[in-house]
């Protein structure tokens, strides 16, 4: 694309100014304080074709005092880039020019195992959505979210938690019943195998695709609100492994014919 | 695109027929096969015709013509009456030469008929042109004019004339069939590149159109007054374009027939302020329940429009057996007995229609409603053909 290569400066009209007031954010990671709490700005990398969006996204990020350390337009150059920018949050649009969304995810986890994706859609691609959570995505917004509404899933993505949109929670409940009705693969995997939901979690995940908030859920459940977010954490996660099981069996099988 | 539009328009039979072409090269190789049988039994049997000389000149009329109509149906424009009536006039006529070429006497001694199988050609070609029933009648034609020249209907003579029928009714059959096949397969190809077409226009609108208007809304959210009601409207048009396109990419039916995908109709509700979750794979249903069931979550969300400022979500679940559909608002609830009340007054509220429609499905509505967290209406039908 226009070729922004390499660790960028965040992009705002201060010049000079390429991190937040508050000093501390070395390139040495502070033991204390979580990442995207107060004090501690959260390392973003932006992946978008879009330069109208990367610079409007950068300097959203950058106001609320975040440190934008990379932007790309092509998904192979962010994977690329990652190593030497350390992202703690890579906000990816699903669609690129080159690769797909779940090939960059998966060449970004190779290089940071600890880096975290929000996905950012304009359309509602519900597969490549779906296929990128299961490749490790742990958050979803669609591009109309307003910007505040993005920051705190900038934070809260860097936080570790998923973020979830009631359409995401919709296509992870959607698989989930899928793979159940699904019988088990032929090459002599058994039931156990399959991920399932528990009770609660079906529960959690059918409210969250309903439109409630952690906050109103843990309400309505009378759970903390940590819990729930726990329980959402869960079935990502279930989602997740079951893939790469499968991605591991898939290569074997490959190997061994 | 272009080449790829392209690849589909030449893989597209040129014309309407282009089935038949294979069937109609078959009977030309049949005609040209039965020929070099009737050259061989001529040959052999010569010496015991009446007028081998008039025998020669008839195997010879036999080869041309079985030239002139593998030229003639090779061509579209010529497969038409004049030629069918005169393929079966020439047939007849060679047919009914034959006892005086031959001579009744060696005939009735076991010499072969002049024509042999060649005489099913016409009865092929009748078949092929025009179904069935043409077929039968060229074979009735053919086969009695057959019988007709025989002193006594032999065991064997009958026989051939009844497969002559039989071939003339099956091959009509297979001709006709070759036939609905193109068209189908022509429908398919046309689907197939409106779909792309489709496809393509929607990757277009997202990587431009549908960028820029989430922008403006983005941006422009926070300002006042109109600018502000600028983005929202930008943010309205987004949202609604956005469940277009979402909604073209899917295939109009999935799996069986008359199954519609609950998604594909649900997806044109989803405007903003409403939102729609669903699995990323298909939820068929039979086509008149997933429109009833439509139907029952558009009047839900018309009653959040009026009751409940109009903020929605719709939840699609497919379970199996059955496929549930929740509406859920953040409104102010339905005040307790309301729906009694409106029942007792003998009005048709809008949760009456709702229950009406899922009954009929033979499904279920359940509606829970507290004044602090909204409304949730939720539809459950069966899916009782699985």
């Amino acid at each position: 694309m226009t070729g922004e290569a390499g660790v960028e400066r965040p992009v705002t009209g201060e010049a000079g100014v390429e991190r937040p007031a508050t000093g501390e954010a070395g390139v040495e990671r502070p033991v204390t304080g979580e990442v995207g709490g107060p004090g501690r700005p959260v390392r973003v990398m932006i992946v978008d074709d879009h330069p109208m969006w990367r610079e409007g996204v950068a300097r959203d990020l950058t106001e609320a005092g975040h440190l934008v350390v990379a932007t790309s337009g092509e998904g192979r150059q962010a994977v690329r880039v990652a190593p030497a920018a350390r992202p703690d949050v890579v906000v990816l649009d699903l669609q690129l020019p080159d690769i797909s969304g779940v090939a960059v995810i998966q060449g970004l986890r190779e290089a940071l195992p600890d880096v975290r994706v929000l996905m950012l859609s304009a359309s509602g691609e519900q597969q490549s959505v779906l296929d990128a959570v299961k490749a490790g995505a742990t958050g979803y917004l669609v591009k109309s979210a307003a910007p505040a509404e993005f920051l705190d899933a900038v934070r809260r993505t860097a936080a570790g938690e998923p973020v979830f949109t009631p359409g995401l929670a919709g296509l992870v409940l959607g698989e989930y019943r899928r793979l159940a009705a699904t019988p088990a693969g032929p090459a002599g995997s058994s039931p156990g195998e399959t991920p399932r939901l528990t009770e609660r979690e079906t529960e959690v995940l059918r409210l969250v695709a309903k439109g409630l908030s952690y906050k109103q859920v843990a309400q309505r459940l009378g759970l903390s609100h940590r819990t729930v977010q726990n329980h959402v954490q869960n079935t990502l996660g279930k989602l997740q492994l079951h893939n790469r099981v499968e991605l591991t069996r898939y290569a074997i099988e490959r190997g061994l014919d | 695109m272009a080449g790829e539009r392209c690849g589909i328009v030449t893989r597209m039979p040129s014309s309407p027929g282009g089935f038949e072409m294979p069937l109609w090269r078959a009977v030309a190789v049949f005609r040209a096969a039965s020929l070099a049988y009737v050259c061989l039994v001529a040959l052999r049997e010569a010496d015991r015709y009446a007028h081998p000389l008039a025998g020669a000149g008839l195997v010879l009329l036999m080869a041309v013509w079985t030239a002139v109509t593998a030229f003639g149906y090779a061509r579209p424009a010529w497969r038409r009456w004049p030629l069918l009536l005169a393929d079966l006039g020439v047939v007849l006529a060679i047919l009914l030469a034959t006892p005086w070429v031959i001579g009744r006497a060696a005939l009735h001694g076991g010499v072969p008929t002049l024509a042999v199988a060649w005489l099913a050609g016409p009865v092929l070609a009748w078949a092929v042109s025009g179904g069935r029933r043409r077929g039968t009648v060229a074979a009735v034609v053919i086969g009695g004019a057959d019988l007709a020249t025989r002193e006594r209907i032999s065991t064997s003579s009958l026989t051939g004339a009844i497969l002559l029928l039989l071939a003339g009714a099956v091959v009509g059959h297979v001709a006709r069939l070759a036939v609905t096949a193109e068209e189908r397969l022509q429908r398919a190809v046309e689907l197939e590149a409106a779909t792309r077409e489709r496809e393509r226009l929607a990757r277009g609108i997202h990587d431009s159109v549908l960028q820029v208007l989430a922008l403006v809304q983005r941006r422009g959210a926070d300002l006042p007054g109109e600018a502000g009601e600028l983005a929202r409207l930008a943010g309205e048009q987004e949202a609604a374009l956005r469940a277009l396109i979402g909604g073209a990419a899917l295939p109009p039916a999935t799996g069986g027939h008359d199954e519609v995908d609950v998604r594909t109709l649900l997806s044109r509700y989803a405007r903003a302020g409403v939102s729609l979750s669903a699995p990323a794979t298909p939820v068929p249903l039979p086509a008149t329940v997933a429109r009833e069931l439509a139907a029952a979550t558009a009047a839900a969300l018309d009653n959040v429009e009026r009751h409940a400022g109009g903020r929605a979500w719709v939840l699609v679940e497919d379970e199996g057996a059955t496929v549930t559909v929740s509406v859920r608002d953040e409104g102010p609830g339905i005040p307790e007995g309301r729906l009694e009340e409106a029942q007792a007054q003998g009005r048709l509220g809008v949760a009456q229609s709702i229950r009406g429609r899922v009954a009929d499905l033979g499904g279920t509505v359940r509606i829970a409603s507290s004044p602090d967290a909204g409304t949730e209406v939720e539809l459950t039908v069966p899916r009782s053909d699985r």
